[in-house]
């Protein structure tokens, strides 16, 4: 396939599946929020603060917003602004602009789909965010992009169009899970024999809840809550689909099925980055990672994601004409 | 039974289905019948929104350029179709193949020995100045020896119905994707009328297009690859080139996904480069090659020229055909068709005046209310004044861009172009001015599409049936044998 349509289709799948977990993450800070009224308002800048650092665009927010965060100033900032390139409604819109580039490529279903989602979003405001409830906007934001997966995924022949399609998705979760992951680090404890507390376990619970990982995870492990199991469940549960793990294994697979047909890109960076992450997530000793620093493993692991990025744009879509393989 | 027709104006032009008020002629003569078991006005009006939506949801559009917005509008489709009864197809067809036999042996003058202007048929002077001329390709080989593959003739009738050619288009004529989808929609609509007419196929068309395209690849390649080279999503023809390439199955690119190594032409894939042999263009010459035409565009490929001047690969429309759609150019159509194939053209030219030539200039400065200017180089229906229907301060201003450069103008009588009935929107049938694309490819043989894009006036009164300028468009049915003696016509039940 040609490589513009490539990268199209690729990126398309990375902002909308940003675009959903950025619903998720806003959707689980308004309902934990709820539950820690008693102890904060909801209007406690703390309470919001923590979404702010996560997205990784915390300079950006400062300097629209300025210095104090409430509530509707996050909200706005990650749902609605078209000024922060990572806002709902900015990745729809891209998705949706990328979708219409590549039009010819998608069934009337797909394009109409994501289509009609957007016009719908591009009206939406703070205003119809509190008319609603964030509970109730939120779930249709999110029932609205799984249904654009369901019809795509019903629809789109398994070629090189649905392959980068889901490579761009799953390296996009791989991330975003371990932002949410992250958020715990943000997420301040009165005190260090607050561990363990009523409050500890909550904030876990809301992590766990981001992911739509709750239940799961009472399913899988049974265990108590606790920063061990729910790290080892996030990054690297071999079933449950937004695990890191499993994201990551489900792009290399996705890459494995683009290189199939092309011998001389089997084994090139791409590959060898991915296979090297999934690898190490396979081998991780959670205990210790936890004691050198979750925080600092977390990023480290998004740094690999960029790299893996970059290689798949080195590799299909920038490369160098002068040393590229001509077909027969 | 309800007669939609009753209070039809008939008017003092051609009509192209009464020939008198109340008197259809024979070949619209079953339609008439038909309409006239229709219930009424209100339910021809429900196949027309049933029409509309069915654009809509196939999203049939083109993008408006005024508006910032990039609104994607559907080009308004008329119900009632132009019919061209087969003896007067036939008398098209040969007139149209001696066109298109005359262009081509023109641009291979033009672009070889220049016999035609070194015999003084035509000035010089004319060609050189001509925007779309490229004298780099003077003396250069090209594929076939065809140096023209795709026109698209506008074509109008008088108020005697005579039928005669308005200006070629040889660049990257468009339309033809409304042509093929409105017969879809009109079998949808009227699926037995279609039938009973024995209306011929449009829908080879594609299949045609793509034999031409291979034809032309270059002689060594067992299996060539062809490409529909496009200026991007937000052309205002998108739908078409998207349209063409899904139905050809060729892969639609954009100048980015293109490479010339060593002076080979290679699509961008995602394992690697592939060879791309032949290149249908939707692009204008000035944007094809930065490195030798228009230096700021974005939309082409660095090195195509080169690539394309050493027989590497096949254009189509080959560069440099725009040389014989300038509408001075045009004037000399008839000329050429004497001195090239020593025969009167079958079908005539509009009279024209050279605001070039200085007896003709005089004439078009003192007549200009009666007139229409068009600028050589413009197509879509811009640049030009209607006179007529233009006011005093318009036609002045057209009189000094007309005195300021005299070589960038022609102009032509007002035709009072036929008229066909059209439904209109607050529901009844009024006559439109409409004209007539036909589409000719130049191959291993010329081949016309048997129908076109008959495109229609909708303000009342309007002479003007461009897309961009308030026109909408009309399915055209050539039919197979002349129904002169229609049967009686059996009760339809109009399946949506």
């Amino acid at each position: 396939m040609l490589s513009r349509v490539a990268n199209l289709v690729y990126w398309m799948a990375r902002q909308l599946e940003r675009a959903e977990n950025t619903a998720r993450i806003v959707d689980v800070n308004a309902q934990l929020v709820l539950d820690l009224q008693s102890r904060q308002a909801a209007d406690d800048p703390k309470s919001w603060e923590p979404l702010v650092y996560v997205t990784g665009d915390e300079e950006k927010f400062f300097e629209l917003y300025g210095e104090t965060v409430t509530e509707r100033a996050v909200i706005e900032f990650m749902l609605f602004d078209k000024r922060n390139p990572s806002s709902l409604i900015s990745c729809v819109s891209l998705a949706r602009e990328n979708a219409r580039c590549i039009r010819d490529q998608l069934s009337a279903e797909v394009w109409e789909t994501l289509n009609t989602f957007f016009l719908k979003l591009k009206s939406d405001d703070f205003s119809r965010y509190a008319q609603l409830g964030s509970a109730e906007y939120l779930s249709r934001v999110k029932t609205q992009i799984q249904l654009f997966y369901g019809v795509a995924e019903s629809m789109i022949p398994r070629t090189g169009l649905w392959w980068f399609f889901q490579l761009g998705r799953h390296l996009e979760r791989a991330d975003n899970t371990s932002r949410i992951l992250d958020v715990k680090y943000y997420m301040l404890l009165p005190d260090l024999y607050a561990v363990g507390s009523a409050l500890d376990m909550v904030q876990w619970a809301s992590v766990l809840r981001s992911c739509s990982a709750f239940e799961a995870f009472r399913r899988s492990r049974r265990g108590q809550l606790n920063l061990e199991r729910v790290v080892d469940y996030l990054l690297r549960d071999d079933v449950f689909p937004r695990s890191i793990l499993y994201s990551v294994t489900e792009a290399e697979q996705a890459l494995g099925q683009i290189t199939a047909d092309a011998v001389h890109l089997e084994d090139t960076a791409p590959a060898r980055l991915i296979r090297e992450l999934r690898a190490e997530l396979e081998m991780i000793d959670v205990p210790a990672v936890i004691a050198d620093g979750l925080h600092e493993f977390l990023d480290e692991v998004q740094v690999k994601l960029f790299d893996i990025h970059n290689a798949i744009q080195a590799t299909f879509v920038e490369y160098d004409t002068a040393d590229a393989k001509v077909q027969a | 039974m309800s007669d939609l027709f009753a209070n039809y104006e008939h008017g003092k032009f051609y009509d192209e289905m009464f020939a008198a008020p109340g008197k259809a002629r024979p070949h619209y003569r079953r339609l008439y019948e038909r309409f006239g078991l229709l219930e009424n006005m209100a339910e021809l009006m429900d196949r027309q929104r049933t029409a509309d939506q069915t654009f809509i949801d196939r999203g049939v559009t083109f993008t408006v350029y005024s508006d910032n917005a990039g609104t994607e509008k559907i080009f308004p489709f008329d119900l009632v179709p132009r019919i061209i009864p087969s003896h007067e197809w036939a008398h098209l067809e040969k007139g149209l193949v001696q066109r298109m036999t005359a262009l081509n042996l023109f641009l291979a003058d033009i672009y070889g020995p220049q016999r035609i202007l070194k015999e003084g048929i035509m000035p010089r002077e004319m060609i050189e100045s001509s925007k779309n001329f490229r004298p780099e390709l003077v003396g250069c080989k090209i594929a076939k020896d065809l140096y023209v593959h795709i026109n698209g003739s506008d074509m109008i009738r008088d108020g005697d119905g005579l039928y005669s050619v308005l200006e070629d288009n040889l660049r990257t004529p468009s339309g033809v994707s409304y042509v093929l989808e409105n017969r879809q929609v009109m079998k949808r609509v009227f699926p037995n009328m279609l039938r009973d007419y024995r209306v011929r196929p449009v829908e080879n068309y594609t299949n045609d297009l793509l034999n031409l395209l291979l034809y032309l690849a270059p002689a060594h390649v067992p299996e060539p690859t062809v490409v529909l080279l496009t200026p991007g999503v937000y052309n205002s023809a998108y739908f078409e080139h998207s349209f063409l390439a899904r139905q050809m199955g060729i892969e639609i690119v954009e100048g980015s996904d293109l490479v010339v190594e060593n002076d080979k032409v290679y699509m961008r894939r995602t394992d690697g480069l592939a060879p791309v042999h032949v290149i249908y263009r939707r692009i204008d010459d000035d944007f094809l090659d930065p490195t030798v035409f228009n230096p700021k565009s974005l939309l082409g490929v660095p090195g195509l020229f080169n690539a394309y001047k050493k027989g590497n690969v096949a254009l189509c429309n080959p560069i440099g055909t725009g040389v014989a759609d300038d509408k001075a150019v045009y004037y000399y159509v008839p000329k050429m068709i004497k001195f090239y194939l020593g025969e009167d053209p079958i079908l005539p030219n509009i009279e024209t005046f050279l605001s070039g030539n200085e007896s003709e200039l005089s004439y078009i400065l003192a007549n200009l209310p009666k007139l229409v200017v068009k600028s050589v180089n413009e197509a879509g229906g811009y640049g030009m004044l209607v006179g007529p229907h233009s006011t005093q301060v318009q036609i002045e201003e057209f009189r000094a861009k007309i005195i300021a450069n005299p070589r960038n103008f022609i102009a032509q009588p007002t035709i009072a172009l036929s008229r066909c009935p059209t439904v209109i929107e607050g529901g009844s049938i009024e006559g439109r001015h409409i004209d007539f694309r036909p589409y000719i490819l130049n191959g291993e043989t010329i081949k016309i599409m048997p129908g076109g894009l008959t495109r229609v006036a909708l303000r009342k009164g309007s002479l003007v049936v461009n897309s961009s300028q308030g026109g909408g468009s009309k399915d055209t049915w050539v039919l197979n044998d002349d129904v002169t003696h229609p049967p009686v016509p059996v009760p339809e039940k109009i399946i949506v």
